[in-house]
């Protein structure tokens, strides 16, 4: 395929996400698909990239919270159409992830954020949704033999399940990379806590789940 | 001057021996709790527990106010909420009420019924300040607080929709906040005929990290404005977050006070809004209250009155699980930096 096609098709996904312009979205992805581009070329250097410029136009203080939820949305409608057609063996990501929002908070728009990153870089997302039993996360995670478990709180009383969920999780399936996320949650708390990334706002969270994906993904895939 | 006159006249602006220690928010404490050997949940459902809880800050440790109820779901019960309120927890587990179905499915699903007095956990809150009244009234000032109406919002219909809809659909979302604002002058008004001392008014979905300015000034300002025009005073309006680029909207409104967290450079807001305004704030509930030391906790009073606040108020609820000597030194630098 013509490279400069390629570079056109990427540009509008990616401007589609940013202006959260669903429409433009699926026509791109749709054109996407009608020359022959990789879905998954499609996915993370088209919709992926436009989720990056939209996490920096929030730090900005350009987007705020409800231009990022539509931004979400022209992702998802770029990302119905052009899933279906991912390779299989691009995806050879083993095992899963285990999400959610810990017991007392039933704040989710970030885990929900982090959870489609996931999705998008083709994990199996094991989402256990909002106020979520501490001894769950810790369940699940071994169930599922997770890869990485991550953990939102957005309000600091909640936060403090945190800890005692990671020394849970620690001491029962130690190779699992632990996610936490939200407003309260500081590096040092995260440092001091044995995290193994955290963030504090759903973009930044975002952020955070596309640099772990591509760690993964390369030592999986042995990628670039 | 005992605590009840001293926060009366802070009100108005008058003269007073030192800056008060209270709060609009709740402010009961674990060591609250074992004087009447409650759990955190029992608290939220009964009357009597609820105005015995509220009383110990003021008879621990001396802060000056008593405030219920403890939780943010009154208002979304009484619109056809569910809430949970953990009460199969255990008796040292401390986890706030939380909204576990939502009232509404679109902004124009909101209905709200007559005699809101007799609705939900209302009753429950209206016997309770009687209570304190009596208990503690002759000395320190009662109250409690609302939700502002975009954090109303949010309590009752999914919020991820709320801040979509907020964007694409104002219209929809201005009239159902209007709704919201008529509701909310009602309440704050039979809580002012039960005899409160003041009303806060917590709009803390609204904050800056949130939403953009812009959209402060033209979808949460107006019903703000609606609410204080319309209950009686004196009321405060309590946001959290980044608030110095919104301070000046937040005066606008119409309230008697403001109540700023610790994001916020009281002395900058100080300098914008004039020595006319009443400011409160901006002590950190669990980064200084809970985790910080005794000198920590002095200095950011000494920080909070140096920048010129009319009274130290937490940023937010003061969590319960914060430490006895850490309440009494919290107090007592008030007491110390406070002077007139």
């Amino acid at each position: 395929m013509d490279e400069e096609k390629r570079k056109d098709i990427l540009e509008r996904l990616k401007n589609g996400v940013v202006e959260f312009d669903e429409d433009m979205v699926r026509e791109a992805a749709q054109e996407a698909l009608d020359v022959g581009m990789d879905a998954l070329d499609a996915i993370m250097n088209g919709l992926v990239a436009g989720m990056e410029e939209v996490g920096e136009l929030f730090d900005k203080g350009e987007y705020f919270v409800p231009e990022v939820l539509m931004c979400a949305d022209a992702l998802y409608a770029g990302l119905d159409i052009l899933k279906p057609h991912v390779k299989k063996e691009d995806i050879k990501v083993s095992g899963q992830v285990v999400i959610g929002v810990v017991e007392g908070d039933v704040h989710d728009i970030g885990k929900n954020l982090v959870k489609m990153m996931f999705e998008v870089a083709g994990f199996e997302v094991i989402d256990l949704g909002k106020d979520v039993p501490l001894e769950k996360f810790v369940e699940e995670s071994l169930n599922a033999n997770a890869d990485i478990v991550a953990l939102s709180a957005m309000m600091t009383t909640t936060m403090l399940g945190m800890p005692k969920v990671i020394e849970m999780i620690r001491e029962k399936n130690p190779n699992a990379k632990i996610l936490i996320g939200g407003a309260p949650v500081s590096k040092e708390s995260a440092e001091k806590w044995g995290a193994d990334g955290w963030a504090p706002d759903a973009t930044n969270a975002v952020k955070e789940a596309i640099n772990m994906v591509r760690g993964l993904k390369k030592e999986v895939m042995g990628e670039e | 001057m005992n605590s009840k006159e001293r926060v009366k006249k802070i009100f108005s602006k008058k003269k007073v021996d030192r800056v008060a220690c209270f709060s609009g928010m709740g402010n009961v404490t674990v060591e609250g709790l074992k004087k009447y050997d409650y759990a955190f949940y029992e608290i939220h459902l009964d009357a009597e527990k609820m105005a015995n809880a509220a009383c110990t800050s003021y008879e621990l440790y001396g802060f000056e106010c008593a405030v219920a109820p403890f939780d943010l779901g009154i208002e979304a019960e009484v619109l056809g909420a569910e809430m949970n309120f953990y009460t199969h927890k255990r008796k040292e587990d401390i986890v706030y009420p939380t909204v576990k179905k939502k009232a509404i499915e679109n902004p124009g699903d909101l209905s709200v019924p007559e005699g809101i007095a007799e609705k939900g956990r209302v009753p429950v809150v209206l016997k309770a300040l009687e209570i304190m009244q009596k208990k503690v009234g002759d000395d320190v000032p009662v109250a409690t607080y609302i939700l502002g109406p975009y954090t109303l919002a949010g309590q009752i219909m999914d919020l991820e929709k709320l801040l979509k809809m907020s964007f694409k659909k104002p219209d929809e979302i201005n009239a159902l906040l209007s709704s919201l604002a008529d509701f909310l002058v009602e309440l704050g008004n039979i809580y002012f005929d039960a005899g409160i001392d003041y009303l806060t008014v917590r709009e803390m979905g609204a904050p800056t990290d949130v939403l953009s300015p812009r959209m402060f000034r033209n979808l949460i300002l107006p019903h703000l404005k609606e609410v204080f025009s319309g209950v009686k005073r004196p009321s405060v309006l309590h946001i959290c977050g980044d608030t110095n680029i919104i301070v000046e909207l937040m005066w606008e409104s119409g309230a008697t006070a403001i109540s700023v967290e610790q994001k916020n450079d009281v002395a900058k807001t100080r300098e914008k809004l004039g020595d006319e305004a009443i400011i409160f704030g901006n002590i950190d509930p669990f980064g200084t209250l809970v985790q910080g030391s005794v000198e920590n906790i002095r200095s950011a009073v000494k920080a909070a009155i140096d920048g010129g606040v009319d009274s130290v108020w937490p940023g937010c609820d003061i969590w319960p699980a914060v430490p006895k000597e850490n309440m009494i030194a919290y107090v007592k630098a008030v007491e110390e930096f406070g002077k007139r």
